[in-house]
């Protein structure tokens, strides 16, 4: 598995290049109009809260997801417990 | 050749943590490794993503200048002075799915450490067949 993915990184681009294919076709666009957008000067957080708003909304019922089924676990391991002892 | 393997070692560090993290989760017996290697494994992930967002030559995160005091928009934004934003928003809504399966992953670990008192993978299963 090693070998394939090291054979996979001899077409990556260079480490920090300017030119990268990842920095160049879609980033610059939020970087120019982030600002006038979304009147926000961290280009992170008007991505993440404004263009991408329904992904983080979605991402926040994963994190509820997650935390209730961690709530429900323990407590269920915990009652079950206490029955015993009673 | 060496300029090659200077410009592009970082990948395999990456390559060897994704390795490292496999291992441990195929191989480990112990749950509790298990889910340090898939840690690990999602670690060299981000750290392969955050790395395609680097800018070489005095470049800084990418916080506008200039943004407050109303007159921000007009200023001419030069990209390549910020490092490129879209990997880190990325990589921050993996950080949350990787806390959120590493908190489910331990509280399993709980209730089974509960029922069978051991971690280990094969006591667990030969309690089962045991019955």
């Amino acid at each position: 598995m090693g070998a394939g993915l090291i054979y996979g990184t001899l077409d990556m681009p260079k480490w920090g290049d300017p030119h990268s294919p990842a920095s160049t076709h879609v980033s610059p666009y939020y970087l120019h109009h982030g600002l006038e957008h979304t009147a926000t000067p961290n280009v992170v957080t008007s991505v993440l809260a404004d263009y991408r708003g329904y992904d983080t909304l979605g991402e926040t019922t994963v994190i509820f997801t997650a935390g209730m089924a961690c709530i429900l676990l323990l407590r269920r391991g915990r009652s079950r417990e206490e029955k015993r002892h009673d | 050749m060496i300029e090659f393997v200077v410009s592009h070692y970082n990948y395999w560090a990456y390559v060897g943590l994704m390795v490292i993290g496999f291992y441990a989760m195929m191989a480990k017996k112990n749950l509790i490794k298990k889910i340090i290697g898939m840690n690990i494994f999602q670690s060299a992930i981000i750290l392969f993503y955050i790395s395609t967002s680097v800018k070489r030559g005095g470049v800084t995160v990418p916080i506008l200048e200039h943004a407050h005091g109303g007159h921000g928009a007009h200023h001419a934004v030069d990209i390549m002075q910020y490092a490129n934003p879209l990997p880190h928003v990325l990589m921050l809504t993996a950080i949350v799915v990787m806390v959120a399966t590493l908190g489910v992953a331990v509280a399993v670990c709980i209730l089974i450490y509960k029922r069978y008192n051991t971690l280990e993978e094969d006591e667990i299963i030969m309690s089962i067949k045991r019955g």
